[in-house]
């Protein structure tokens, strides 16, 4: 299966793969973050305005950890995910898969400074666009990722039918991918089923709808139906 | 084996363990609730790790995703409750304040003394030299703002505060939180593009600085200045300082990484210069404090405010040179 991820071994000794984002999700993340921040505080500045002076005084210290400490606490204290990450079903991990740490989520987001310059987040934009793991500077000195949040893919399993030994060694490889037609074929259509059966022609030694029922009952052999 | 008759064999344990993710997955809800299920809670280890076995081989004999997608989210969901931070403890924040960060600055002393001369020598050189060329301020302030700075310290205005021109106590810590804590963390961050932004940012605000106190000195106004200053300068300053060098050290990193390769070097010094952050940032909110509730009065008498300025300094100092090191065997290690 094609896919973009990083592995990262576990001590228990299998790999977590850890779909990293891209730099166009994070952004669009950012901006309703910032469209929550700015509600916030519009809304806070009104309360405020009504206490005269004092308020004024609250509303900056407001102002200040609205813009530093709520990105740290959401993402320490929620599991990696701002309000925006969760909306677009980002997640913030450490690099070798385990949740984020107060240190880090701290040092990504204090980096953020560097990361706004010249303008708009250019070097951070930069930075995402050059690492394999779409990682902006904050995030490489922090040790973070950012992570789709995988949803499980939906697998059904090969519709039983007859069972046929295929008349040939299959490789594994070979294996793999008439199991994968056997477990994906009964989402598309009968043509698109004929059209690949036929792919398998040598193997099944017949084409358009006997060659596909003939791969089924290959598919159940290699699965062990019985 | 085949996959249908592995997936028969295992299916009960796998369910179960969904199940247990499920119900006491979330640790709020587990504390609360019983542990009704037939997983106990001292269960799960050895079944997560048998887990990752049962991944590990539908993976070596190439099982198909319907298996292998599954056991890998499993797996990956009891990772994430396995691995979860720990709850912070709020006495370890009070050793890191009082101990750890001490000698993570004295770790860095190197650093540390070179943004102390890059900080102090143009302040110093711009304050003499003013007192010699009065007329060099024009080149660094516009009028406005040499006016406006004037009206702030002038001694002979029966203003009630110093060093301000409006606003409440509250108002302007607000103000100096935002400002000072901002700046501070630029200097350390601006250190990423290979210290040359933390050179910069260190040498500009020595300059700024020296020329404001320069010139108030050398038109007389410099006792309102020293009054205003003395009771926020060992905090506001150092941190400064220390934020410079946290900089230069990521920025030494970057540029000099040794035996390690560029990445690790500057994970390693943004770690280190993310906790020397924190305790920057408590000195800078303390020195906010002091800034608006203490420096800006002036019913309290000079000798007062300069006695206590002399205290907060020997205190600072003592602090970063002797903190952290009542722990045996070793003087400074980091």
């Amino acid at each position: 299966m094609l896919d973009t991820y990083r592995e990262v071994v576990t001590p228990e000794g299998v790999s977590l793969h850890l779909p990293a984002a891209g730099p166009v999700p994070r952004a669009l993340a950012w901006a309703i973050d910032l469209a929550i921040r700015l509600a916030i505080l519009m809304l806070l500045g009104s309360v405020l305005a009504l206490l005269g002076a004092a308020g004024q005084g609250l509303y900056l210290i407001l102002l200040f950890l609205v813009f530093w400490a709520y990105p740290i606490l959401f993402e320490a204290l929620w599991n990696g995910q701002t309000p925006g990450k969760k909306a677009l079903s980002l997640r913030v991990v450490n690099g070798n898969g385990a949740p984020v740490g107060w240190l880090p989520a701290i040092t990504r987001n204090l980096l953020r400074t560097v990361d706004m310059l010249p303008f708009g987040y250019a070097l951070g934009l930069l930075a995402c666009l050059a690492d394999p793991h779409g990682r902006r500077l904050g995030d490489m000195v922090a040790g973070t990722l950012v992570l789709h949040e995988i949803s499980e893919r939906q697998t059904r399993a090969a519709p039983i039918n007859a069972v046929l030994a295929p008349s040939l060694v299959l490789r594994p490889a070979e294996q793999r991918a008439v199991v994968a037609f056997g477990e994906r074929a009964p989402l598309l259509s009968g043509a698109r089923q004929e059209e690949l059966a036929d792919l398998a022609a040598p193997l099944t030694g017949a084409r358009g709808q006997a060659g596909v029922l003939r791969l089924f009952g290959m598919a159940n052999w290699l699965l062990g139906r019985r | 084996m085949r996959q249908e008759q592995f997936v028969a064999r295992y299916q009960r344990e796998w369910q179960a363990f969904e199940h247990w993710l499920e119900t006491r997955g979330d640790a709020r809800r587990a504390l609360a609730e019983r542990n009704g299920g037939e997983l106990g809670d001292e269960d799960i280890p050895a079944r997560y790790r048998r887990l990752c076995q049962q991944l590990a081989l539908a993976r070596r004999r190439g099982y198909s995703p319907v298996v292998t997608a599954r056991l890998q989210a499993l797996m990956q969901r009891g990772h994430h409750l396995l691995y979860r931070t720990p709850p912070p403890r709020w006495r370890r924040a009070a050793e890191f304040l009082l101990a750890d960060f001490p000698r993570l600055v004295r770790s860095e002393a190197a650093c540390m003394w070179a943004a102390a001369a890059l900080f102090v020598a143009p302040l110093v050189s711009m304050f003499v030299l003013l007192q010699f060329f009065p007329e060099l301020i024009h080149g660094l302030m516009s009028p406005q703002e040499i006016a406006a700075l004037e009206k702030m310290y002038d001694p002979a205005s029966g203003r009630h505060e110093l060093g301000r021109e409006s606003g409440t106590d509250w108002g302007m810590f607000g103000y100096y939180i935002m400002n000072n804590i901002s700046i501070g963390l630029r200097t350390f961050a601006s250190g990423l593009l290979a210290g040359i932004g933390t050179i910069l940012v260190l040498i500009l605000n020595g300059v700024s600085i020296g020329a404001t106190f320069g010139h108030l000195q050398q038109i007389g106004y410099g006792d309102p200045l020293w009054r205003f200053v003395a009771g926020h300068a060992p905090f506001e300053l150092t941190a400064i300082v220390l934020a410079g060098g946290a900089g230069l050290r990521l920025g030494y990193n970057l540029v000099a990484p040794g035996r390690r390769t560029r990445l690790d070097a500057l994970v390693a010094g943004g770690i280190k210069g993310a906790r020397l952050c924190l305790g920057i940032a408590f000195m800078l909110l303390v020195a906010a404090f002091i800034e608006a509730f203490w420096s800006s009065t002036q019913s309290i008498p000079a000798s007062i405010k300069f006695s206590v300025s002399g205290v907060l300094w020997t205190l600072v100092l003592l602090w970063l040179w002797r903190g952290g090191r009542h722990r045996r065997g070793d003087a400074d290690a980091p």
